[in-house]
């Protein structure tokens, strides 16, 4: 009996893990109770395991330093407070409320043109903040209504704004793919680069599902009758704006190239940028009417939030920052544009801090939760049996692709990104990297099924935020006097079954278009500055995340550290990729 | 009992007050690391000690804060059980996963980070990246995170234990269910419910 223990402790240990973590303690602390209990149990039961257990006392004098050097001196997971810093900063400035008034006035008079609108800002508030509460509660609170007023399908108006709200998970810069770029050791600027390109599609296909909704059932999405659009016509104006920009951003080009070389482009699109800002801001401070309103307002309304997309996703794309550089300069861009507004306060910035610390100490307190977990978990070659268990997947790399993936989305049902990326991905990680699967391709896959944890009814968090807002009682609307009915929570649900739908077509076309997302590792990155000049901090040796474990049974007096700061035993580290650019993390 | 709650009020201010304050080595931290872009970029220059700055405060903020955030029973469950149970009931599944869970791991931790930080203060351990700070204060402040740990599990011990006999009322009388994990940005607008 307690050799079949002893021999099993891998299988009863995730076992008991899934009792610990489903009554409800906080997980952190249930992850670290579970795995110092098995670290008793399985000293105890060492010599009964036929070797199955390598865990000694000694070796829980390696925790201090896996916190150490695996949690806190860990250059990526800086940047999760720096983007949750600038997303709900610029949350709380209005940016949301703004473009979706703006957006909804311009695509309004086409048919279904408040769902383009929706899915369009929230593209675009993702690829800014990042957080989808922040979205879908601003979604819906503004577009909801007047998707309402004028007739929308209940069911697919909240489908459209809780999948767009959603969209911030996977368009970079997402906390998501942060937490899995540290999980699977790789860079989060990798991550970020072929994560782009899916979240496009994606966004994409939104679309199209709106468009076929508008030719089937055209009754479903009405256009915006004339008297909604306050901002009155005027596309034309905005286009010759455009064309006007687009004119004098490429004569900067031909201007600057012989003096900057390969910069110019850059700076002739910001000249041009610039130039059509200032002119509408000029154009309406001063009544000169040269541009139709509608124009201004989406020129003016528009930019700054591109700017900061540039400056945040630009500036990493470029290699010109790191992540976590960009995220700083993000959040800095974020303040700026509130106090531009008039919108920065000492309040503003206190909720701010006091949400972005709230939710860095619990996530990071999992990470050390999940640490002690695997300590023990790898002692008693869990990682093996699970290895195991999933290599033996019939179908080689696709058949562990879909394995995994209707695993992980099952899971999505019950656990939330972080719970899934912290305990689950740890231990998929190394069963993909031995069938040779990418392990960026791979992270983005589970970054677009994880999306889904969002939109399951009924416990997805984009559904919880819509319900939050959406109306509950009947009441009457403002504009028409009309009495409009509530959106009923079983609407909410069944708007994101065909999203959630798409996501899983999107999960397939992920797979079966791998060079989506490959396209990162051709990208030109010059990081040999970058990597010189900011060093990993010492202890961190780019350990793949919770996986770095210090070898099993060294001598105990390895295990309190030499004075040079270097963890003892620096964990193998991951067998380096070579055939991709070095990261600049 | 008296004494005991009075401990654990004087507990709760201290970690209230901590966990509110290290807040802004964040904004710190924000701005820290944005200047050494900036500069790095206009300057070409880069100092070791700056970068580590960084993740030092990083480091201070999620540590020191992470017993508050257990105050305001902010670290994140998976009620999908739980939720389904009586307030009565949560509140000895708390009580349980305080006494059985938390503690023993906090304690061990505060145990083994002392003689942890001690070797690197006595050792004088600096970093190995050229001119780069000293290593003990940041071993320090995870030593003080555990601690402060352990002091706020003792009291919401204490609180649980007086909830439970009925002595002083439910300071967190609903959970909602599934609270939003992303930073609940929106408390004034939106409250999560089933």
């Amino acid at each position: 009996m307690i050799e079949f223990i002893a021999q099993n402790m891998a299988p009863i240990m995730f076992a008991s893990l899934v009792v610990f973590l489903l009554i409800g303690y906080p997980v952190a602390f249930s992850l670290a109770a579970n795995g110092l209990l098995f670290f008793f149990i399985g000293v105890e039961l060492a010599p009964y395991s036929n070797n199955e257990i390598t865990l000694s006392w000694p070796l829980l004098y390696a925790l201090p330093d896996r916190f150490y050097g695996g949690v806190m001196a860990n250059d990526t997971l800086l940047a999760i407070p720096f983007f949750t810093f600038m997303g709900i900063v610029l949350e709380r400035s209005g940016m949301a409320e703004d473009l979706l008034d703006t957006i909804g006035q311009l695509f309004g008079p086409i048919r279904g043109g408040l769902a383009y609108a929706v899915i369009f800002v929230g593209a675009l508030l993702a690829a800014t903040t990042g957080v989808v509460a922040a979205s879908v509660i601003a979604m819906g609170l503004i577009s909801l209504p007047i998707m309402l007023r004028y007739g929308y399908d209940r069911r697919v108006a909240s489908g459209v704004i809780a999948a767009s709200g959603t969209l911030a998970q996977i368009i970079p810069p997402s906390l998501v793919l942060i937490v899995l770029a540290d999980q699977l050791g790789r860079s989060v600027g990798d991550m970020y680069a072929g994560a782009l390109i899916p979240g496009l599609v994606l966004t994409g296909i939104y679309m199209l599902y709106v468009l076929a909704v508008t030719i089937v059932r055209p009754k479903a999405m009405p256009a915006l009758p004339i008297e909604a659009r306050t901002l009155g016509t005027g596309v034309i104006s905005l286009l010759i704006a455009l064309v006007i920009a687009a004119a004098i951003a490429y004569a900067a080009y031909i201007w600057l190239e012989p003096t900057s070389g390969a910069n110019a482009d850059i700076w002739g699109a910001t000249i041009g940028v610039v130039v059509i800002y200032v002119v509408a801001l000029v154009d309406r401070g001063l009544k000169l009417d040269l541009m139709s309103r509608l124009a201004q307002q989406v020129v003016i309304v528009l930019i700054p939030p591109l700017a900061l997309i540039f400056l945040v996703l630009g500036t990493i794309f470029l290699g010109i920052a790191t992540p976590t550089e960009g995220g700083a300069m993000g959040a800095v861009g974020a303040l700026i544009m509130a106090a531009a507004k008039g919108r920065l306060n000492l309040d503003l910035v206190k909720q701010a801090l006091a949400s972005t610390t709230r939710l860095s100490s619990f996530v990071l307190f999992i990470l050390i939760g999940a640490r002690v977990f695997s300590l023990t978990f790898y002692g008693v070659n869990g990682h093996l049996w699970v290895e195991h268990l999933l290599t033996s997947l019939p179908g080689g790399e696709v058949g562990f692709l879909i394995g995994v993936n209707i695993l992980v989305f099952v899971l999505a049902f019950f656990l939330d990104f972080f719970e899934l990326a912290f305990i689950v991905v740890p231990l998929l990680a190394p069963a993909a990297e031995k069938l040779g699967i990418d392990l960026i391709w791979f992270g983005v896959l589970l970054g677009v099924n994880m999306q889904t944890s969002f939109m399951h009814p009924p416990f997805g968090f984009a559904l919880f935020y819509l319900r939050s807002v959406a109306p509950r009682v009947p009441y009457i609307d403002r504009i028409t006097g009309r009495q409009i009915a509530p959106v009923a929570t079983g609407q909410i649900y069944w708007g994101a079954v065909p999203f959630v739908v798409i996501q899983v077509l999107m999960v397939a076309l992920t797979i079966a278009f791998p060079q989506m997302v490959m396209h990162y590792k051709s990208k030109a990155v010059e990081p040999g500055d970058i990597q010189i000049l900011v060093p990993p901090p010492p202890g961190e040796q780019g350990l793949p995340g919770s996986l770095g474990l210090p070898p099993l049974g060294q001598p105990p007096t390895q295990a309190t550290p030499p004075a040079n700061g270097f963890t003892p035993a620096p964990a193998n580290p991951p067998a380096t990729d070579l055939s991709k650019p070095p990261s600049f993390n | 009992m008296a004494g005991l709650l009075a401990l654990s009020r004087a507990i709760d201010r201290v970690n209230e007050f901590i966990g509110k304050w290290i807040a802004w080595a964040i904004l710190v931290s924000i701005l820290v690391s944005a200047g050494n872009a900036i500069i790095r970029k206009a300057f070409n220059m880069s100092s070791n000690a700056w970068l580590e700055l960084q993740w030092y405060l990083f480091g201070a903020a999620f540590m020191l804060a992470a017993a508050y955030t257990l105050k305001q029973n902010e670290h994140i469950r998976i009620d999908i059980v739980y939720g389904m149970f009586s307030r009565r009931i949560q509140h000895w599944i708390d009580l349980f996963g305080h006494v059985f869970f938390l503690m023993p791991f906090v304690l061990l931790m505060v145990w083994y980070f002392v003689p942890y930080v001690l070797l690197s203060f006595h050792s004088g351990e600096v970093s190995t990246n050229a001119g780069g700070l000293i290593i003990w204060p940041a071993k320090l402040i995870l030593l003080a995170g555990f601690t402060l740990l352990s002091l706020q599990g003792v009291s919401e011990i204490i609180k649980k234990v007086a909830v439970i006999a009925g002595v002083i009322d439910d300071p967190t009388p609903s959970i909602p269910t599934h609270p939003p994990i992303e930073a609940e940005v929106l408390t004034d607008t939106a409250e999560p419910r089933a």
